[in-house]
C-alpha cells in the first residue's frame, strides 16, 4: 500500500526465503496462540456438523427453515444463518415459496465451505 | 469454478480476431439488474455478435473490481472500442471514461447502455432479458464506429461572480476570494445581510444576527479582491463557463427598506428624497432590520479603515466578464393570504417575522436606556411591563396575556386542503426552519415576560439540528402548551371581541374579554376539542423562493416542482447545475438555516475553485461539426439553432475565392443535432453521435431478432 | 522508536466515509496532497452499507462507489485502511526558507505560525501483504472458519480471512486474528504469497498543514436498551441491520424474519428509540432515523406488497428538500403512522414481538403484536479526541464546533476542522455539503499559511482561524 509498509514486510520476506527458521518460527506461532487454535478448532468442528446435517436434510428434498430445524435438531435462527452462509458461498439456491418460507436446496458441489 | 472460465475466456483472447474490438461490460448491480434481467444469457449473446472480442459480467461494474475489468483488456490490446451497460448514464458515464482515461486510452470511445433505468426497473422476466440484449447490441454496433474525440479546453477567466448579498452570497464571496480568485457581489438591494438582518437572537446558538452579519459584511466590503455592486441586478447574461459575461444595471435607488418606520409611512415622498435619506448612512454601517449598508460615500473616504473599500457607486451599468456564478437569491418570508387565519382581516394576527421585529424594536431600546429594565419605552412599538410580579409582553401597547403560535403556515400544504396561491402553487415541502424560530421566540418571551402565555399549535416539531431539540425542552420546561392538530383540522381563529372600539384590555381581567379564541382538535389529547383565550395570533410562516425568473430565462437555470432552483443530483453534485459553471448556495435551493447555508455556500466556492484553478475548462467534445466540403452556406442551420451564437455564416477563402461556410462555437454549442435534422447536404455531424453511427443502431435493432435466441 | 517513519501531506482526512472522501476530493482538486486514514478496511463508511438512499431512492452503492473509486484513483489522495490515530500534535518545525530580508512584524508572525500538525497513526496488522494482495479470494474460500459477518449485520457468515464486501476499497484480504486456527491453508492457496502470519502492526506519523475531522457516527447498541429487551427479542432488530436485509446484495437477498426465514407479514418501526430521552443518554434528535424509516418502510412495501407497515412516532421530521413531499408519498402508499411512543416491547408468541403503546384514540394501553420490530436507535460520536489531541467535544459528545453558523466546520484546534456527522447527525445530503464547505476552509488556510511562506500576497482577513466573538 505505502512504502513505509514494504520497508516493514522486509523482514518477513527474508523470513520467508528460510523456510527452516520459518517452519520453526510457525511452531513456535502456533504454540503461543495454542488456546486459541484450541478454542478456534472447536467451533470449527461444530460448524461441520451442523454444515453437514443441512447438507444431509437438504440432499434429502428441498426444506425450509423449520423443516431443516425439526429434522437436524438446531434452533431455527441457527439454521438460517448457516443457510446464509452456505447460500453466499455458492453451496445452496433459494426454490419456490412455501406458505411464508422458502426453500432451500443443494446447488452442484463447492468446496467453498465443507 | 468461475476463474477457470476466466482461465478459458483468456486463452480465447490471445487468439481474437483483427475486425473484433469491442468489449461488453454488464453490471448486475448487486441484484438491481440482474434480479429481473438475466444477465449470464445476455452476456452470452452479445459475445456472439461480430464485433464484439469480449463480454464479461461483474456485480458492480462501477467498483474497482469492475472497473480494472475494462482497464486490464484495453492495456492489454483484447478491446479498444467499450461498451458498460448498467445504471443510467447520468451516474456512471464519467466513472467509466475516467478509468478508460486511466489505462491510457482515448475515453471517447465509450458507449453506455442503460440497462437499469431503463429495462430492470419498469420490465421483467424475458422482456427485460430482450430489451437489454437490444440496448446493449445496439450500443455495440455504435461502439464500433466511434473514433477518439479530445475535448474542448477553453480558456477560463479567474473571476467569479456571485449573485445575491446574503448571507450564502457573502460567505461565497469571501471564500473565493480568499482563495485568489477575483469575485464580483451582485445585491439587488443597498444592504448586504438579506434575512439575516431582521433577525435577532439566531437558534440555537443565542448569538447576535448583528454581529454574525457585521462581521461577515465588513470582511467582504473590505476585501481587496470582492467588488460589490449593490442596488444592482443582472440584466444580460451571455456566454459559457470560463467566459460569462454579465451586464449589471444599477436599479433605482430605492429608500432603505423599512429602516425608519416613520419615513416609509409617508407616501408621498419622492425618489430623490429617498436617495438623500439613505445618503446619510456610511458605507459598512449596521443599519436594523436592513442590513449593512454597501453603497459608497462621500464621507466614507474620511474613516480610517476606507482604504480597501472597493465599492462601484455610479448608477451606470456595468459589464463582468466572469468565469462562474454562484446563485444566493435566497429567499423571501410566505405572505398569508388574506384571511389565511385572519390574516390582515384580524389585528391581532401577525408573522413571526413582525413578531421578531417588534421585539427586538422593544428589546433594543430597551437596553439602551437601563440594563434589565421592562418599563415602556416611548416610540417603541412593544414592550415589556413590570406590574408588580406580573410580567407581560406588549405589542403596539396592547398587553398580552397570552397568545397563540401556529406553526407551518405556508408550508407543508396539501393538496385538496389547502388554497393553492395566484399562480396555483402549493408550498408542499416543510420549511426547515420554522419550528426551531417559533420555539426560540416562544421561550425568549416567556422568559423576559413570564406572565404571557403562550398555546403552541403544530402538526410535528421539527427541532431536527444541533442545539434545537433543546430549545423544544426548554420551551416545555418553560411551560408553552402544545396542542396537535392534523393538516385537514387546523385551527380555528375566531374573533370575539365585543366591539372595535379600542376597548383597554389592560383593565379588563376577565378572561373571556380576550379578542380571539383559538379553536382546534388536540390529537395530543385524543381529539379533545380545545379553545385558547388569545390576544395574539402568531402565524409561523415559512419560506419561499425568491422570485428569479429573469435568471431562470436567461441563464437556462431549472427549476423544481417546489419553486426553488434544481441541483444536477442532491448527492453527487449538490450546488451544481447543469449549465457548467453555474453553482448554487444558500436559500434559492431550498430552505435551509444560516449554518446550513453558509456550508452550502462553501460547497459552491469549493467547485468553483477547482474549476479555475487550473486556469482552462475542459467539456465535452459532443458538438455540431461542419464539413466544409459539403456545406453550401445556405446558413438553413444558423436558423435552426437553439443556442444564440453556437452557429454562424462566415466568409473563408478557397481557391483564391470568398466563399460562405457554417462555423461552429463549440463551448456554444449545445450538441443537440436541430442543425443536422435541416442541412440538405448532411454536412453536420454531433461528434461522436453521427448519423452513420445512427444508422448502425438502427440497421441494429431491425436485424436483431432475439426473441429468436431467447425461446 | 528509533526509527519511526514520516509522511508528509498538505491535508490529513480522518474517516473515510462520504464526509471524508467528498472533503478529500475537494481537497485534492485544488491540487492539495491529502491523505485518508480509516479506521476499517475499507473505505466507504456507512453509506457504502446502506440500501436505498432517500429522497432519490437511488442505490447507496451507485453513488458511493464511484467516489471512493475517484478517492482511490485521485494522484493526490493516498488512502491509509486498517489505520488508528494514537495522537495528533501541533509542533513547531523548523523553517526551511530563507526569510532574512526584513525584520517586519509580519515576518517575525511567520517564525511564529510555522507549526505543523503531526500525528502518529498505527497501522494495525491484516496479516496479509497488501502490496501482494489481488484480492482473488481464493483465501477466503479456502478457509475453513466461519464467523459471524457483521457487515451482514450478523445474520450470514464470512471466513476468518475475507475480503471486507464485495465493493470494498481497497480489495484486499483481511485475516481475523481471533478467530483465526492458523491452520495454514490460506497461506498455501495464495497465489501471490500475501498471507503472512508474522505481520505486526506498527506506527507511523503523518505530518500536515491541517487535519479535517469526518469521523461520523455510532448507533446505540440495542442490548443496552431494557425498554427494548436488551437485543435479546427475537426479531427485534435495530435499523442498520434492516438496511443490509434491504440492501441488493443482502445477507438472505430478501427480507426474512432472522429468527426463523419467515417472510415479516407485518412490520413495525419504533422512531425516537433511545433518541430524544434523557434516559436512553441520547437527548437530542438524531436526525435522520425519521427519513430512514420512511425510506425503508417504502422499499418494504416494495419487497413485501402485502406486508402491513407501520411506525410508531413522536414526531416526523422531515425537514429536507423534498423529504416532505417523500413522507406524504409514504402515507399515499398505504403506510401506516401511528402517533405513540412505545412503552414496552416483548416477545411474542411464535416468533413475534409485543409492542404496548398508549392510543392516540382514547382506548389506553394497546397491544400491538409484529413479525419484526426495527428500532431506530440513537446516533452517538464515533470518536473522542480525549487522550488524542485538543479538540473539543460539546454536550452531546459531537465535535464542538466555535462559529456554527458562519463557519460551521471550525473546531477549536488551530488547522483542525470537522465534516459531516462528526459534527452532530447529519444526513447525507447535508453531509456532503458540510464537506465542500470544510474543503474550502482548509484550502483557505492552506493558502493563508503558505501564502505567508512564500511571500504571497496575503489575504486580507482569515476569519477561519478565529471564532468570532
Ligand atoms: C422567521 C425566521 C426565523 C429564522 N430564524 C433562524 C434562526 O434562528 N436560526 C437560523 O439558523 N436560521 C434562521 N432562519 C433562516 C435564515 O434566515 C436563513 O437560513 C438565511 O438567512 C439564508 O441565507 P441566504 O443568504 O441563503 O438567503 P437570503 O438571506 O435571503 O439572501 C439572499 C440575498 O440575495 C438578494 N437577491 C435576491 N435576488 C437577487 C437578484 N436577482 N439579484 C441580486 N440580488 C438578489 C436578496 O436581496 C438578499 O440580500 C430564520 C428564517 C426566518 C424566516
Ligand atoms: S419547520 Fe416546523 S413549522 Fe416549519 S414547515 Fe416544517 S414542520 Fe412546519
Ligand atoms: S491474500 Fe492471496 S488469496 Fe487472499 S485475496 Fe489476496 S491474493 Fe487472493
Ligand atoms: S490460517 Fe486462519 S485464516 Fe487462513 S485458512 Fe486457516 S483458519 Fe483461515
Ligand atoms: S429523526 Fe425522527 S426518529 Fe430520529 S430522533 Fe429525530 S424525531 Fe426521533
Amino acid at each position: 500500500m505505502v512504502e513505509e509498509n514494504i520497508q516493514q514486510h522486509k523482514k518477513t520476506d527474508e523470513l520467508s526465503k528460510n523456510l527452516d527458521k520459518k517452519a520453526d518460527a510457525m511452531k513456535a506461532l502456533r504454540k503461543s496462540c495454542k488456546n486459541r487454535i484450541d478454542r478456534v478448532a472447536e467451533i470449527v468442528r461444530e460448524q461441520k456438523r451442523a454444515l453437514k446435517a443441512i447438507r444431509a436434510q437438504l440432499a434429502n428434498s428441498p426444506s425450509t427453515i423449520p423443516e431443516i430445524a425439526a429434522s437436524t435438531d438446531m434452533p431455527t435462527d441457527i439454521v438460517l444463518w448457516y443457510v446464509a452462509a452456505m447460500k453466499k458461498y455458492g453451496q445452496i439456491a433459494e426454490k419456490e415459496k412455501d406458505d411464508g418460507y422458502y426453500r432451500y436446496s443443494l446447488q452442484g458441489e463447492s468446496h467453498v465451505i465443507d | 469454478m468461475k476463474d477457470k472460465k476466466e482461465d478459458q475466456k483468456h486463452k480465447e483472447n490471445q487468439e481474437y480476431r483483427e475486425d473484433k474490438k469491442v468489449g461488453v461490460y454488464i453490471c448486475y448491480c448487486g441484484g438491481n439488474i440482474s434480479d429481473h434481467v438475466d444477465v449470464e444469457r445476455v452476456r452470452e449473446y452479445v459475445e456472439n455478435l461480430p464485433e464484439v472480442a469480449v463480454a464479461r459480467t461483474n456485480m458492480f461494474m462501477c467498483s474497482d473490481p469492475g472497473q480494472q475489468l475494462i482497464m486490464d483488456d484495453l492495456k492489454n490490446g483484447t478491446v479498444e472500442r467499450v461498451v458498460v451497460a448498467s445504471c443510467a448514464p447520468s451516474l456512471h458515464e464519467t466513472t467509466f471514461r475516467s478509468a478508460i482515461s486511466r489505462a491510457g486510452i482515448n475515453p471517447y470511445i465509450y458507449e453506455h447502455a442503460n440497462i437499469r433505468e431503463q429495462v430492470s426497473w419498469v420490465h421483467h422476466g424475458d422482456q427485460a432479458t430482450e430489451k437489454a440484449i437490444k440496448l446493449i447490441s445496439m450500443a455495440s454496433a455504435k461502439a464500433e464506429q466511434l473514433s477518439p474525440l479530445e475535448p474542448i479546453r477553453v480558456n477560463a477567466k479567474k473571476h467569479a461572480t456571485v449573485i445575491g448579498g446574503g448571507v450564502a452570497g457573502l460567505r461565497a464571496a469571501k471564500d473565493m476570494a480568499d482563495c485568489g480568485i477575483e469575485v464580483a457581489l451582485i445585491e439587488k438591494s443597498q444592504f448586504l445581510g438579506g434575512n439575516l438582518a431582521p433577525l435577532d437572537k439566531i437558534a440555537p446558538t443565542g448569538e447576535s444576527a448583528k454581529e454574525l452579519l457585521s462581521t461577515l459584511a465588513l470582511q467582504v466590503l473590505c476585501h481587496p479582491s470582492i467588488t460589490i455592486y449593490a442596488g444592482s441586478v443582472v440584466d444580460s447574461f451571455e456566454g459559457y463557463v470560463g467566459n460569462f459575461t454579465l451586464g449589471v444595471k444599477q436599479v433605482e435607488p430605492l429608500p432603505s427598506k423599512a429602516a425608519d418606520s416613520d419615513i416609509t409611512a409617508e407616501a408621498d415622498i419622492s425618489d430623490i428624497q429617498k436617495t438623500n435619506e439613505t445618503d446619510k448612512y456610511k458605507k459598512g454601517d449596521y443599519i436594523p432590520f436592513s442590513g449593512v449598508f454597501a453603497v459608497d460615500d462621500a464621507d466614507f473616504s474620511n474613516r480610517s479603515d476606507s482604504q480597501n473599500l472597493s465599492v462601484s457607486s455610479n448608477w451606470k451599468s456595468h459589464v463582468i466578464e466572469t468565469g462562474v456564478i454562484v446563485i444566493a437569491t435566497g429567499f423571501k418570508s410566505y405572505t398569508p393570504n388574506i384571511g389565511e387565519y385572519g390574516y390582515k382581516k384580524i389585528k391581532e394576527v401577525i408573522t413571526l417575522p413582525e413578531l421578531i421585529k417588534s421585539m427586538a424594536d422593544s428589546l433594543n431600546s430597551g437596553r439602551l436606556s437601563s440594563q434589565d429594565s421592562f418599563t415602556m419605552q416611548k416610540g417603541s412599538a412593544c414592550s415589556g411591563k413590570v406590574r408588580g410580579l406580573e410580567k407581560f409582553l406588549e405589542i403596539d401597547g396592547r398587553k398580552i396575556r397570552s397568545m397563540a403560535m401556529i406553526h407551518c403556515v405556508g408550508s407543508r400544504q396539501t393538496p385538496g386542503i389547502h388554497q393553492e396561491n395566484d399562480s396555483g402553487q402549493l408550498n408542499e415541502y416543510c420549511s426547515r426552519t420554522c419550528c426551531t424560530a417559533t420555539l426560540n421566540a416562544a421561550n425568549i418571551i416567556r422568559e423576559r415576560y413570564p406572565s404571557t402565555r403562550i398555546y403552541d399549535f403544530f402538526r410535528d416539531i421539527r427541532t431536527y439540528g444541533r442545539g434545537q431539540e433543546e430549545i423544544y425542552e426548554k420551551a416545555s420546561h418553560n411551560q408553552v402548551i402544545f396542542f396537535r392538530f392534523e393538516a385537514d383540522e387546523p385551527p380555528e381563529i375566531i374573533e370575539s371581541r365585543e366591539s372595535q372600539s379600542g376597548k383597554n384590555f389592560e383593565s379588563n381581567s376577565q378572561l373571556n374579554n380576550f379578542p380571539i379564541c383559538v379553536k382546534a382538535k388536540d390529537v395530543l389529547t385524543f381529539g379533545e376539542e380545545i379553545e385558547a383565550p388569545v390576544d395574539l395570533v402568531v402565524l409561523a410562516t415559512g419560506i419561499e423562493p425568491n422570485d428569479v425568473s429573469d435568471l431562470v430565462q436567461k441563464m437556462k437555470l431549472p427549476v423544481g416542482a417546489d419553486r426553488f432552483l434544481l441541483e444536477v443530483h442532491p448527492k453527487l453534485r449538490p450546488v451544481e447545475l447543469p449549465v457548467s459553471g453555474i453553482f448554487l448556495a444558500g436559500t434559492c435551493q431550498a430552505p435551509m438555516d444560516i449554518g446550513e447555508s453558509c456550508n452550502a455556500a462553501g460547497a459552491a466556492a469549493v467547485k468553483a475553485a477547482a474549476m479555475l484553478a487550473k486556469g482552462y475548462v475542459e467539456l465535452d467534445p459532443f458538438v455540431a461539426q461542419i464539413n466544409l466540403e459539403l456545406c453550401n452556406g445556405c446558413g438553413a442551420c444558423v436558423e435552426s439553432c437553439l443556442s444564440d451564437g453556437a452557429l454562424r455564416i462566415v466568409d473563408i477563402k478557397a481557391d483564391g475565392e470568398l466563399i460562405k461556410r457554417a462555423e461552429v462555437t463549440p463551448p456554444l454549442c449545445l450538441g443537440c443535432g436541430a442543425c443536422v435534422g435541416v442541412c440538405s447536404e448532411n454536412a453536420i455531424d454531433i461528434a461522436g453521435w453521427t448519423l452513420r453511427q445512427y444508422e448502425a443502431m438502427v440497421d441494429r435493432i431491425v436485424a436483431e431478432n432475439i426473441l429468436a435466441v431467447i425461446n | 522508536m528509533k526509527s519511526i517513519q514520516t509522511t508528509t501531506f498538505d491535508v490529513m482526512v480522518i474517516g473515510g466515509g462520504i464526509a471524508g472522501l467528498q472533503t478529500a476530493l475537494d481537497i485534492a482538486c485544488q491540487d492539495y496532497s491529502v491523505a485518508v486514514v480509516e479506521k476499517g478496511a475499507s473505505i466507504g463508511g456507512k453509506m457504502i452499507r446502506l440500501s436505498k438512499v432517500f429522497p432519490t431512492l437511488d442505490c447507496a452503492s451507485c453513488i458511493t462507489t464511484p467516489k471512493m473509486a475517484a478517492a482511490a484513483h485521485n494522484d493526490n489522495i493516498t488512502l491509509f485502511t486498517c489505520c488508528d490515530v494514537k495522537s495528533i500534535k501541533r509542533e513547531r518545525t523548523l523553517s526551511t526558507q530563507n526569510i532574512s530580508n526584513s525584520i517586519s512584524p509580519q515576518n517575525n508572525n511567520t517564525q511564529r505560525n510555522r507549526f505543523v500538525l503531526k500525528a502518529v497513526v498505527t497501522q494495525r496488522a491484516r496479516y496479509v501483504d497488501a502490496d501482494k494482495c489481488i484480492g482473488c479470494r481464493k483465501c477466503e474460500y479456502e478457509c475453513p472458519v466461519l464467523v459471524s459477518d457483521v457487515e451482514q449485520g450478523g445474520f450470514s457468515a464470512r471466513k476468518a480471512i475475507s475480503i471486507p464486501f464485495s465493493n470494498a476499497i481497497p480489495q484486499i484480504a483481511v485475516l481475523d486474528a481471533d478467530n483465526c486456527m492458523l491452520c495454514g491453508k490460506c497461506e498455501k492457496i495464495c497465489p501471490t504469497h500475501a498471507i503472512n502470519y508474522f505481520q505486526e502492526s506498527y506506527d507511523f506519523v503523518i505530518q500536515a498543514n491541517s487535519i479535517v475531522l469526518a469521523t461520523g457516527y455510532e448507533m446505540t447498541s440495542l442490548s443496552d436498551k431494557p425498554q427494548y429487551g436488551m437485543g435479546k427479542i427475537p426479531n427485534v432488530i435495530d435499523a442498520l441491520q434492516m438496511e443490509r436485509l434491504l440492501a441488493p446484495h443482502g445477507p438472505y437477498n430478501r427480507v426474512l424474519r432472522p429468527s426463523d426465514g419467515k417472510e415479516p407479514d407485518s412490520i413495525a418501526y419504533i422512531q425516537c428509540a433511545g433518541s430524544r430521552d434523557r434516559s436512553m443518554g441520547v437527548p437530542y434528535c438524531s436526525r435522520f432515523c425519521c427519513m430512514y424509516a420512511i425510506k425503508q418502510a417504502m422499499l418494504l412495501s416494495g419487497s413485501l406488497p402485502l406486508a402491513e407497515i407501520r411506525i410508531y412516532y413522536m414526531d416526523i421530521r422531515a425537514f429536507g428538500k423534498g423529504y416532505e413531499q417523500f413522507y406524504q408519498n409514504a402515507k399515499a402508499m398505504g403506510i401506516e403512522f401511528v402517533k405513540a411512543k412505545v412503552a414496552r416491547v416483548d416477545a411474542g408468541e411464535d416468533g413475534s414481538v409485543t409492542l404496548q403503546y398508549e392510543d392516540q384514540n382514547g382506548y389506553g394501553m394497546v397491544t400491538m403484536n409484529h413479525d419484526l420490530v426495527v428500532a431506530s436507535m440513537g446516533v452517538i460520536s464515533a470518536w473522542s479526541p480525549k487522550g488524542i489531541c485538543n479538540v473539543s467535544q460539546g454536550l452531546d459528545n459531537f465535535i464542538h464546533t466555535i462559529n456554527s453558523k458562519l463557519s460551521p466546520t471550525l473546531t477549536d484546534m488551530e488547522g483542525v476542522f470537522v465534516a459531516g456527522a462528526a459534527a452532530g447527525p447529519k444526513d447525507i445530503v447535508d453531509t456532503i455539503t458540510e464537506a465542500g464547505s470544510a474543503a474550502i476552509e482548509v484550502s483557505k488556510y492552506l493558502r493563508y499559511l503558505y501564502g505567508k511562506e512564500r511571500g504571497l500576497k496575503p489575504v486580507s482577513t482569515i476569519s477561519s482561524l478565529k471564532a468570532v466573538a
